[in-house]
């Protein structure tokens, strides 16, 4: 368990790394990893059900067991933070923001 | 209050809301330190059918710095888990409790400790039981007994978490009307209500304790007898709920939501609208909250809620005075000269609010609730006991009672001393401190609170 100074630190870093891929991954199989996505403020059944098409090319053994939190912090730049189990990841990715926005809309 | 719903946000998460903090070399094993951290403010006894526990989607946490950096050299971890045995039964027990292991206790908690020093982090115990809420006494019957065998020892630490009765001590109801302390209360500018003893607004409540006593050897390193203290609460960064358990989930790195070091400092001191951030910080960064401390809002207050009553207090602030004796006594310990040649708890120049207690000071024979301003080297602020008046230490200090440490030509108003909460003594209470671990009283039954 991290101590006090090490918690804030891991807000800014995972013990295991998120790509864009893995997200992506880990969106087309929200099913098995009870995604949820909350984008501009509000969670959004309809995209987890339109992430829940396919899962190409998933690895089962790096897929999260808990709930995997996408918060788009800022569409327009693609500033997206991933949560998942006690870590976190920053993207900037604006075509993924955009999709994810897209889906809400 | 001490920190019990000192801050916005945190006044909403009762669970993660820490009360009170206290730090002292044991009375009884003066070779170990005991630190205890309340959470769960104000707890009615009778508050069934969901009595009170921790949380489960909380990390707690004990930190000790013991280098003076006001970063954490020994962090204690506090992970809760909940059992209910029979979902079926809207009952938190389905008969007497007289032993942890009994099946008609039907939602228990247990919890994981471990401690975090040097970089790595060592599990200390994993399973270890709290005691139930004290229901009453036919539901928990030697209540007392029960508790006691929530005391574990594991790794050298001996360790406790779970219900006890409130030992604060506060006029709430006067001192948030306008600081209309009720001793005072004939001289108040806004009225002239009958001066009165004062009454404990915490009384007959309980709170939710985690307590461990560690030997003083494994908490300080050569030459540095003094430590810094705090406790903490923290939550995952994303807190969802789903509709088809009703339950809550949690991703995310732990996000600290709570912070307490020194008693009444977020609570009194800091600005509204800084609260929340503060409580969200390491005592580390404490340095941008300096204004707060040296120029302290209600020290301006006093002279006009007590019209000419603290004259050289005023002309203090009024001069823009900054009070460099709340900076040593909150943010850097006291160095050794000022209160007299040996007493000290300054842990170095690093701003950062935390208890400090200096280790090699025995536990007092005769101990005084005023702690230093009754001459009390043990008391409050080196260290805080139990049973501390630290409402009307940091009232007096903050009146300019310890402003002539740092100026001795600073002269403390008559009426300083007088300034308190409660009067002639503190007040009676219930189910008062003990003299052994975990230190705080039996908790108040539901069935005799409120009677």
């Amino acid at each position: 368990m991290p101590s006090h100074d090490e918690e804030r630190r891991s807000s800014g870093s995972s013990g295991r790394r998120l790509s864009r891929r893995s997200l992506l991954q880990g969106a087309a199989t929200a099913g098995a990893a009870g995604l949820a996505v909350t984008a501009m403020g509000a969670a959004n059944p309809a995209l987890a059900a339109t992430s829940r098409s396919a899962a190409p090319g998933l690895d089962p053994a790096n897929t999260p067991a808990g709930p995997v939190v996408v918060h788009v912090r800022d569409a327009r730049s693609g500033d997206i933070e991933v949560l998942s189990g006690t870590s976190a990841t920053r993207l900037r990715d604006k075509d993924l923001a955009a999709r994810i926005v897209r889906a809400i809309g | 209050m001490s920190s019990h719903r000192e801050a916005p946000e945190i006044s909403k998460d009762p669970v993660a809301d820490s009360t009170d903090l206290y730090a002292f070399v044991s009375p009884d094993k003066s070779n170990t330190v005991t630190i205890i951290a309340n959470y769960i403010p104000l707890q009615l006894p009778s508050g069934g059918p969901n009595f009170y526990e921790f949380g489960d989607d909380v990390l707690y946490a004990i930190h000790i710095d013991n280098n003076g950096d006001g970063r954490a050299d020994i962090s204690y971890h506090f992970r809760f888990h909940t059992t209910v045995r029979d979902g079926e039964t809207f009952l938190y027990n389905t008969g007497p409790i007289t032993a942890l292991g009994d099946t008609t206790w039907n939602r228990f908690q247990t919890y994981d400790l471990s401690v975090t020093s040097g970089g790595s982090s060592t599990v200390l115990g994993t399973g270890l039981p709290c005691p139930p809420c004290n229901i009453g006494p036919l539901s928990t019957p030697g209540y007392a007994g029960l508790a006691a065998q929530a005391v574990s020892s594991v790794g050298g630490v001996t360790v406790f978490a779970g219900q006890r009765a409130e030992a604060f001590y506060v006029d709430l109801g006067s001192i948030f009307d306008l600081a209309n302390l009720r001793p005072l209360a004939n001289a108040h500018a806004f009225g002239s209500l009958t001066a009165g003893p004062g009454v404990n607004a915490t009384n007959n409540f309980n709170v939710n304790s985690i307590a461990i006593q560690v030997p003083i050897s494994a908490v300080t390193i050569s030459g540095h007898p003094v430590i810094g203290v705090w406790t903490t609460a923290s939550r995952q960064k994303a807190r969802i709920f789903d509709r088809d358990t009703g339950d809550f989930v949690s991703a995310g790195p732990w996000e600290q939501v709570s912070r307490l070091g020194n008693p009444l400092v977020n609570e009194v001191l800091i600005g509204m609208g800084d609260k929340d951030r503060w409580n969200a910080l390491p005592p580390h960064d404490d340095k941008e909250f300096l204004n707060y401390v040296t120029h302290p809002g209600l020290a301006g207050l006093l002279n006009v809620l007590y019209p000419g009553a603290f004259p050289n207090l005023a002309a203090a602030v009024t001069a823009g005075t900054a009070r460099a004796d709340l900076e040593a006594i909150f943010l850097t310990g006291i160095p050794a000269g000022v209160v007299n040649k040996t007493y000290t708890t300054f842990t170095g120049t690093v701003l950062a609010d935390m208890l400090r207690l200096n280790t090699s000071v025995p536990p007092a024979g005769s101990p005084s609730i005023l702690g230093i301003l009754g001459g009390d080297v043990a008391g409050f602020p080196n260290g805080r006991r139990p049973a501390d008046d630290v409402v009307t230490i940091e009232l007096q200090a903050l009146a300019g009672a310890t402003l002539p440490l740092v100026d001795p030509t600073y002269k403390v108003d008559g009426v300083v001393k007088s300034v308190t909460d409660f009067k002639p003594d503190p007040p009676a209470i219930g189910s008062p401190p003990t003299g052994s671990f975990p230190y705080l009283g039996t908790p108040y039954s539901g069935y005799n609170e409120p009677s």
